[in-house]
């Protein structure tokens, strides 16, 4: 099978700091996938190695490249949109176009006027003179007229408003997004991708917590309600994190038996947010 | 080639403020100077009473001498430009790898597929031949508005500017002479623009600074330790660079060649090459053997500069 990422004990030091500790990853084609991690856990880090952005340690091919040799190469292959504030503030929209024309062989003028015709944005616009909001819409609308087979975004709308939050990922899921493709994304907002994710993986202390499809993760875990008399009952089953809500307790549990939990309460699939919480506070390395 | 193009045509994009609208105003600004010099001769306390009288007066004087006044106005027209292009080259090159980097669009650089090294050459294609030539450009159409504006006065003040001047002197070879010694001055500085990109490449903050701190102290602490050893000063740093800086191809100043006054090739205070602008004497400093180690100095720093900017996205 061809995998568009493939990595092989990935390390990232900074002098004495390991910010990627020996992982090892496979992402094949036509999958979104979410790296998710607290702060300072090396996604960030990661995605540089990936996108030939920083050296590392280890073996990694990208779409059958080494990133640090040949990032230029890459760039053909794969975009990435590192942060929303990241367009140079002195061009203007249609200088932009032109330049990424000139030097990305994949570029549609058509479809990225297209999709910058239903937003404000004009093509004598300067980025400076861009809301927060419009500069992502104007990124986004660049990087979906580039016909890769890899996109990265890397905490893509941040410091953006609900309704552009959600835009985003419509015009993404919509527009872009086929089995062709494959697309990772980190963020903190977890809520608003976990419906459009396919994969998941944490990342914690640099090092992979957890790495399965969505309809694994449904299949795993199970989050169970039980009112207060039930809760050392529910325990007994080994949950891997337990909290209350409203004087309820709720366990999450991973392979465990549904019909023997389902008897205590009401079950459920957890949220991709809940399951990162119990994971990251230790529940399972 | 088509990418190469677009990351010079970004540089032009970015610059334009230095690289178009610099050069403009210069040449403004010597437009103006004219047109106020044209207007107020009259009231100027001088030994002519108008300047019909001062024309009169050229008009009699030797023609030998006049096409030889003209030539050297001509080429010196050029020192002006040149020192303001000399300085927008100079802070040019000193953001050239910093800026992107402070407003963090190094990552959206870096995203589109072009190598660092197309890229270094992009900016420094950008100093040694775009700012250069638009320069040129806008000094050749002052030259020739100014030629022209002398030509009507003139011609109203019933003198004829053929005669006058038009035919003493053959601006062409003056704007050649301009940018050939563009041309010649951007190799001969290639040492100081690879210097220049490294420091933009390196230095965390103000650029400025550790451009100039380094060399200044090194040469500050050449000339003391020097002197404690010898009780002389012979050749250090800041001889080196000055050394460089008068032999440079580039119409600095005017001094007497042969007898005759005119333009000079750098300042005419060393001996190393000949200072009449000639092209000969430009292509002699070009093939020295100070160019030939100043060539492998901008190497070595245009070499790091590579290695710091592939590195630029690390932490």
């Amino acid at each position: 099978m061809n995998y568009v990422i493939e990595a092989q004990g990935l390390t990232k030091r900074y002098n004495s700091t390991i910010a990627v500790d020996n992982i090892d990853l496979q992402i094949p084609a036509g999958r979104i996938v979410g790296l998710i991690g607290p702060n300072g856990a090396g996604k960030t880090s990661a995605l540089k190695a990936i996108l030939g952005l920083a050296n590392y340690e280890g073996d990694l091919n990208v779409l059958g490249k080494s990133p640090s040799k040949d990032r230029a190469a890459l760039m053909e292959e794969v975009c990435f949109i590192a942060d929303v504030a990241v367009l140079p503030r002195w061009i203007r929209v249609w200088q932009l176009i032109e330049l990424t024309e000139h030097i990305h062989p994949k570029f549609s003028r058509e479809k990225c006027l297209r999709y910058l015709g239903s937003t404000k944005v004009t093509l004598d616009h300067k980025v400076k003179q861009l809301s927060k909001g419009m500069v992502a819409q104007l990124h986004l609308a660049i990087v979906m007229s580039i016909d890769v087979k890899l996109l990265v975004l890397d905490e893509p709308t941040l410091g953006l408003d609900i309704l552009f939050r959600k835009q985003f990922y419509t015009n993404l899921l919509n527009d872009y997004f086929d089995e062709e493709r494959t697309i990772l994304i980190t963020t903190h907002q977890v809520e608003e991708i976990e419906h459009i994710l396919s994969d998941l993986i944490f990342i914690k202390d640099g090092r992979i917590a957890l790495n399965s499809s969505m309809d694994e993760v449904q299949q795993e875990y199970i989050e169970l309600m039980v009112p207060p008399d039930h809760a050392a009952q529910a325990r007994e089953f080994k949950p891997i994190n337990e909290r209350e809500l409203f004087g309820r307790h709720i366990f999450l549990f991973k392979n465990a038996n549904r019909e023997e939990i389902k008897a205590l309460g009401d079950i459920r699939t957890p949220g991709v947010a809940d399951l990162f919480v119990a994971i990251m506070n230790g529940g399972e390395s | 080639m088509n990418r190469l193009m677009a990351l010079i045509k970004r540089e032009f994009w970015e610059n334009k403020g230095a690289f178009r609208t610099t050069p403009l105003v210069i040449g403004g600004i010597f437009l103006a100077a004219m047109l106020m010099f044209l207007i107020t001769f009259n009231y100027f306390d001088n030994e002519f009473q108008s300047l019909r009288e001062l024309l009169r007066f050229i008009a009699q004087t030797d023609t030998d001498m006049r096409s030889k006044v003209l030539y050297a106005a001509n080429l010196e027209i050029s020192v002006f430009f040149s020192t303001v292009l000399a300085f927008v080259v100079f802070f040019y090159l000193l953001g050239s790898l910093y800026d992107d980097r402070k407003d963090r669009s190094i990552l959206f650089w870096k995203s589109l597929p072009a190598s660092d090294t197309l890229t270094i050459v992009s900016k420094l294609l950008s100093a040694m031949v775009v700012a250069p030539l638009i320069f040129w450009v806008i000094y050749v159409i002052t030259h020739s508005v100014i030629m022209l504006l002398f030509s009507v006065v003139i011609m109203v003040l019933g003198e004829n500017p053929w005669t006058l001047f038009l035919s003493l002197g053959n601006p062409f070879e003056a704007w050649s002479l301009v940018l050939v010694s563009y041309f010649a001055q951007s190799i001969w500085a290639l040492p100081l623009y690879g210097w220049l990109m490294l420091v933009s490449a390196f230095a965390p903050r103000i650029p400025l600074l550790f451009a100039i701190l380094p060399p200044v102290i090194l040469g500050v602490l050449e000339l003391w330790i020097d002197f404690l050893h010898t009780f002389t000063l012979s050749d250090n740093l800041f001889g080196l660079f000055g050394h460089w800086f008068a032999n440079s191809p580039l119409i600095m100043s005017a001094d007497k060649h042969n007898d005759e006054f005119g333009a000079s090739l750098g300042i005419p205070i060393t001996s190393d090459f000949d200072h009449q602008v000639t092209v000969a004497n430009m292509f002699d400093r070009l093939f020295s053997s100070d160019m030939l180690i100043g060539l492998a100095i901008a190497a070595i720093f245009l070499g790091a500069t590579l290695w710091l900017r592939r590195r630029a996205t690390e932490s």
